[in-house]
């Protein structure tokens, strides 16, 4: 409640100065809060075409002025003159994809109430419009209207706040007006129309009355030629009579979301719980939640269960009774097969019947917990291990949505139906298959069959039983190569656009023809390098590299000991902290390489050019020196930025032929081969201390130099020289992360992988010890490792790489964080068996190697340290970020593989190998090693369902096949399928599809 | 996250001032004649600040009595009324390690500045009560001492004047932090001999920067010296009232 003062004039700078009055309340009690709030008069409003705001400017604290970016003759259309735009808070909030677009939307006024708003109810869509300001491209800008002395207004006694604000913008608009009729230059420019955009009737009535011309956002469309085109992206949502979804017959309830004040109160005394939903990729129904006091996730079952979560969505859940505990499902559920037939337009309520509210009490629900806690903490062979506690979502944090890709599921139109023009509903598969179909409505039907769409999701209404959503864009016919690839660089979130002109502007003016100073003492940081350019250094990497991010060098030393550097690009040299560039690395965070494209972290001038270690040329650098003995035992270690020349860039397969060439003495080979022994004794020393050894199924993908047509897959192989880079690395990684850590206690940017808990290998275990009598340790790493080596099949010689791949499933992934955050046993790399380690040899690509050498330049006294890397919290966020896009980049780089694979395998079908790893009541899943991928098999395809027969203890099934012989498979099993690429009609995605031969 | 933009990229802050913009300040003195011997009044936007200033008096016990200098005592009253809300209540209150600290340094900057040789075997007590607080505190409390040691007459150097100054985003300075901002930004608080550069205090609670510190310098020196400049007019124009009075008096 606000009581607003009459406002002081102050005589000393002219600002007027008012009081913002409120109470608040925290914790039950009220405290007043009074504010000041200063007017003024010297806010520019920014129009290149007003003469009186040029004169009024003030300098921020570094001497810049502000830019003006309205510009000065701005749109006109037919039936509306040049014209400024202002939004209000609901056209931002509900219309934010189609303000972005490029088509629409130029000289935008966004005032300071607006602003407010938005920020307060979304700040995702804040941060949105602020970028948007900052890009100049669109010409928007922001006007701080409550802080000018003449649109600021006083609120009055029984006026709700949005009305004030309401007013509030209303009044900018009016003094916007007036501001331009008068300052105007009118002597070149034809006069400039405020048009305030609203979709609140009221609002714009009252806005007519006080003389604002004022439009909806289908009347300021309607003036556009296109605008049955731009209608279908303006979202769904109820003020607009057409697009309601909500009269229909037949309707389906959700259970309705726990009040506020009710969720805080049971998430308080622990009745209640938060966390993320992990819907499974098998069963579209089925989610867990891992909850922190809980070790195993709950379960939660059902459409009504879920009750409108989305995958990734961070909920509320509630527990149900004991007796509704269950075991997780061994069924597959998809959602097009069992709700294929829906209609677009109307909902059904199967689901309806048993919507009983079972009540329990808060004892009850307490003791339930306990319950709960001793299941999960049961013996884990007794009975009850098995069923899991289950739960309901009962409220949602945090919505978990984002541009989805899909495209039109072909069920639910009415192909007859395509011709005419009128606006119809239909549901979009989206991509991800655990998330459910999104209805939309467009009147672009027949264009957009067949295409991949993007759609952005505005509501889940609980009447309807699915999400509803709007058109976005399009991105192209599905299965073009263009479509597919920008579609997964969407549904991993991989930022692919362009630089933008700030970030470029941040790079050195000389572009390509920046050289490294001849002057070494030109200033106090190029004194500190050294210069190595003496040493035979050289650089291994993948043919056709061109981000070359490490060379090395190996030289004896007059004591008999081997001096080795590891040279990193200075990638740090260009990119400063608190710049753009940097801001836009971090926000990327990894480079990602897709089979046929790579989206780069930094802009390709640094990438491949100035930063990219190339031979013939001086590179800045940032060394890592050891002096090593004959067993490669570390006797010294120093780290300096340095200036390197690059003699040669071999490939893999160059520097083995130069090494294996027994008639080439040079110094540079030698220094290679002296390398590679020290790198095969340092890959002992790794293995003798545990450094496991595992597999993944990884394939590369050939293309046709002519036709780039992928032609062939093939499992990668390895060279020694391969292990050569490899050990070197680890060993600078590992030097580096005690380097950094020793300086920066807190907040070292370091790297962890966690023991596996023994949970992940029980069902691996079980398998392993019923159909082959074997056993896997995991007391340390070394005995994992050494268990692996001993299950060994004779019969069976991939059975061992199998296994390896099997248990890399079961391994925790590694990831970045901040030393802080962790105590020092906890830093364990336990893949590698090394107590500390961190990333720093591949700084063009990934960004936690920007941060450590940020932090080791640092610590060597370089240079001093950013804020921002000394900030644990700043630091927190860096990780959490890194950590995120980096698995992203992962998924994407195996979704482009595997889409590469299914072309390749559309030309090529064939009867291959392959083992059965996983077994469901209702199918089996086969992994073929040649193409690196694994399929479900679906019962129905194996034989007759009715007479199957699934042993669960022996991990067996068994079925009549289709000739109604009785077969059985086991997990393990090596089996002959047919392996096909079949088009997926749900998700459009071509993949393999296996048949048991 | 904080519901409001501190610093806009558009140069405004969460009050409407720019970055180089001290509050709306007013003072007074000789707001208490009768009780004490000097005293002031001193308001920057809503932080509120009263001081009396008793000496120089015969000391109250042996203790704070020295041969060649006057004793200097100040007492510094934070009551709860003057807070925000309850959390921060909590948190100062029980400290009061934090307040004795903040007397001994208040002690150490005034005993430099009164020329405190003068007045020998006597002690001078400063009594400050802050009535309202909204961010600058301790620069608030120590123009106000210095406004109320003018009052009283006691001999002094020069004009102490003190503002704080924090850094928004590791870059841009930004001048007399409300108690938003407080919350917000790293800051430091200065304080300055009259319309010199000596530093005579200079308190740095979180973490800032070094290459950052001399910017945040430069613009508190010349915050301080406008701050000095107000206190100046008032001091001036309180002093030609009294004079005109005292002139009024005599011819009656």
């Amino acid at each position: 409640m606000a009581i607003e003062n009459p406002s002081k004039r102050l005589f000393t700078n002219g600002l007027v100065v008012t009081q913002k009055v409120f109470v608040r309340s925290r914790n039950g009690d009220a405290s007043k809060v009074v504010r000041e709030h200063y007017l003024r008069d010297d806010i520019p409003c920014l129009s290149k075409g007003c003469t009186y705001c040029q004169n009024i400017l003030k300098p921020d604290p570094e001497g810049n002025f502000v830019h003006f970016t309205l510009s000065a003759t701005p749109l006109s259309l037919e039936g509306l003159a040049h014209h400024y735009l202002v939004l209000d808070t609901n056209i931002i909030l509900h219309a934010i994809d189609l303000i972005e677009s490029s088509s629409i939307f130029f000289d935008v006024v966004i005032p300071q109430t607006v602003l407010e708003e938005v920020r307060n109810r979304s700040f995702p869509i804040y941060t949105r419009i602020r970028s948007l300001v900052r890009s100049d491209e669109k010409r928007f800008a922001v006007f701080h209207n409550d802080f000018h002395q003449d649109c600021y207004v006083y609120r009055n006694p029984s006026e709700s706040m949005n009305d004030r604000n309401d007013r509030a913008i209303r009044q900018f608009c009016q003094w916007f007006q007036l501001h331009l009729s008068t300052y105007q230059d009118k002597d070149h420019y034809s006069p400039i129309q405020v048009v305030f955009l609203c979709n609140d009737r009221d609002s714009r009535e009252k806005a007519k009355k006080e003389g604002i011309l004022s439009k909806s956002l289908f009347e300021y469309i309607d003036y556009f030629p296109n605008a049955n085109d731009l209608k279908d992206l303006i979202p769904n949502y109820d003020d607009e009579p057409s697009n309601d979804f909500s009269k229909n017959k037949h309707q389906i309830t959700y259970p309705e979301y726990y009040s506020t004040a009710k969720l805080m109160g049971g998430l308080k005394n622990a009745t209640l719980y938060q966390g993320i939903v992990n819907v499974s990729p098998y069963n579209f129904l089925e989610g867990q939640v891992s909850v922190p006091n809980l070790s195993k996730p709950l379960l939660i079952l059902g459409r009504e269960s879920l009750n409108r979560a989305f995958n990734g969505d961070q909920v509320v859940v509630e527990l149900l009774p004991k007796e509704k505990w269950k075991k997780p499902s061994s069924l597959i559920m998809e959602d097009d097969v069992v709700n294929a037939n829906d209609n677009a337009d109307d909902d059904d309520s199967e689901d309806n019947k048993n919507n009983k509210t079972i009540s329990i009490s808060e004892t009850e629900r307490k003791l339930l917990i306990y319950e709960a806690l001793k299941t999960q903490n049961a013996d884990p062979n007794s009975e009850s291990s098995v069923i899991l506690p289950t739960a309901k979502v009962v409220g949602i944090v945090k919505r978990n949505w984002r541009p989805f890709v899909g495209q039109i599921s072909s069920h639910s139109i009415d192909l007859n139906d395509l011709k005419s023009n009128s606006t119809k509903s239909c549901f979009v598969a989206l991509m991800d298959k655990s998330l459910p179909k999104v209805r939309i409505r467009t009147r672009r039907m027949k264009e957009l069959i067949g295409k991949r769409i993007v759609i952005s999701i505005d509501s889940w209404p609980i009447n309807s039983k699915y999400p509803q959503g709007h058109f976005v864009r399009s991105l192209g016919e599905i299965e073009s190569v263009e479509a597919e690839t920008e579609a997964l660089l969407l549904e991993y979130g991989v930022e692919y656009k362009p630089f933008s002109k700030n970030v470029l502007d941040c790079l050195p003016k000389e572009g390509h023809s920046w050289k490294v100073p001849q002057d070494l003492n030109a200033d106090e940081l190029i004194k500190k390098r050294k210069d190595l350019r003496d040493r035979l250094v050289c650089s291994i990497d993948p043919p056709g590299c061109v981000d070359i991010d490490d060379a090395l060098h190996a030289r004896r030393l007059p004591n008999g000991n081997w001096e080795v550097g590891v040279h990193i690009a200075d990638v740090t040299h260009f990119v400063k902290p608190n710049t753009p560039l940097d801001a836009e690395g971090a926000s990327r965070a990894t480079s990602v390489y897709l089979v046929d494209k790579r989206i780069d972290m930094l802009p390709l001038l640094l990438g491949t050019d100035l930063c990219s270690l190339k031979p013939y040329v001086d590179r800045f650098s940032f060394s890592v020196i050891w002096e090593l003995d004959d067993d490669a035992n570390i006797i010294n270690v120093d780290y300096t930025k340095s200036i390197i020349k690059s003699r040669e860039a071999f490939s893999y397969e160059q520097a083995q032929l130069r090494i294996d060439d027994k008639n080439n003495q040079d110094e540079l080979t030698n220094g290679m081969r002296a390398l590679l022994q020290l790198s095969i004794k340092l890959k002992q020393k790794r293995l003798d201390a545990g450094a496991l050894n595992l597999a993944s199924p990884e394939v590369k993908v050939h293309m046709d130099s002519e036709t780039y047509d992928p032609s062939e897959v093939e499992v990668k192989k390895l060279l020694a020289t391969n292990s050569l880079v490899e050990e070197f690395m680890l060993l600078a990684n590992i030097s580096v992360a005690r380097k950094i850590y020793s300086s920066f206690e807190q907040t070292a940017m370091l790297r962890r992988h966690g023991d596996p808990p023994a949970t992940n290998f029980t069902l691996l275990n079980q398998m392993l010890k019923v159909r082959k009598n074997m056993h896997i340790s995991l007391e340390n790493s070394k005995a994992l490792a050494d268990s692996l080596d001993n299950c060994v099949d004779p019969k069976d010689p991939y059975f061992n790489t199998l296994l390896r791949i099997m248990s890399t499933r079961c391994m925790l992934a590694a990831e970045y964080f901040i030393s802080g955050s962790f105590s020092y046993p906890e830093f364990k790399h336990y893949g590698l068996a090394v107590d500390i380690y961190t990333h720093f040899t591949s700084p063009i690509r990934r960004y936690c190697d920007v941060v450590a050498h940020r932090q080791l330049a640092a610590a060597i006294g370089y240079e001093s340290l950013d804020i921002i890397h000394r900030d644990k919290n700043k630091m927190d966020l860096i990780a959490k970020n890194i950590n995120k896009r980096h698995r992203n980049a992962q998924f994407a780089g195996r979704a482009s593989i595997e889409y590469y694979v299914g072309q390749v395998m559309k030309n090529n079908e064939s009867s291959e190998e392959g083992y059965v790893i996983k077994i469901f009541s209702n199918g089996i899943v086969v992994l073929v090693p040649k193409f690196g991928v694994e399929s479900l098999i679906k019962l129905e395809s194996l034989g007759d369902p009715n007479s199957a027969v699934f042993d669960e203890d022996n991990f067996e099934l068994s079925f009549k096949n289709k000739k109604n012989v009785k077969r059985t498979v086991a997990v393990f099993d090596r089996v002959i399928v047919q392996v096909k690429s079949v088009f997926d009609e749900r998700t459009s995605k071509r993949k393999a599809e296996l048949v048991l031969v | 996250m904080s519901r409001q933009e501190i610093y806009s990229p558009e140069g405004l802050r969460v009050d409407g001032r720019r970055w180089n913009e001290i509050r709306r300040l007013s003072c007074k003195i000789n707001t208490h004649p009768i009780s004490c011997d000097g005293s002031s009044y001193l308001q920057i936007g809503n932080t509120k600040v009263m001081t009396m200033v008793h000496g120089p008096i015969e000391p109250k016990n042996k203790s704070s009595l020295l041969q060649d200098r006057a004793y200097l005592t100040v007492n510094l009253n934070i009551p709860s009324f003057s807070f925000f809300n309850a959390t921060t209540n909590k948190k100062l209150s029980k400290n009061s390690k934090k307040i004795l600290e903040l007397q001994v340094s208040l002690v150490n900057i005034f005993q430099d500045l009164i020329i405190l040789k003068n007045y020998p075997r006597t002690q001078i007590i400063i009594n400050t009560i802050v009535l309202n607080q909204d961010g600058s505190l301790i620069s608030s409390i120590i123009n106000s001492i210095s406004l109320a040691l003018i009052d009283s007459g006691i001999s002094m150097y020069d004009y102490i004047s003190s503002v704080n100054c924090g850094l928004f985003n590791s870059k841009f300075p930004i001048l007399d932090l409300n108690y938003l901002e407080e919350l917000d930004l790293p800051f430091l608080t200065i304080a300055i001999i009259g319309k010199s550069e000596n530093v005579s205090f200079l308190l740095l609670e979180n973490n800032l920067p070094l290459d950052a510190l001399e910017k945040i310098l430069a613009i508190s020196i010349s915050g301080s010296h406008r701050i000095k400049d107000l206190m100046d007019n008032q001091v001036k124009k309180s002093s030609k009232l009294r004079i005109k009075s005292i002139n009024e008096q005599s011819i009656n």
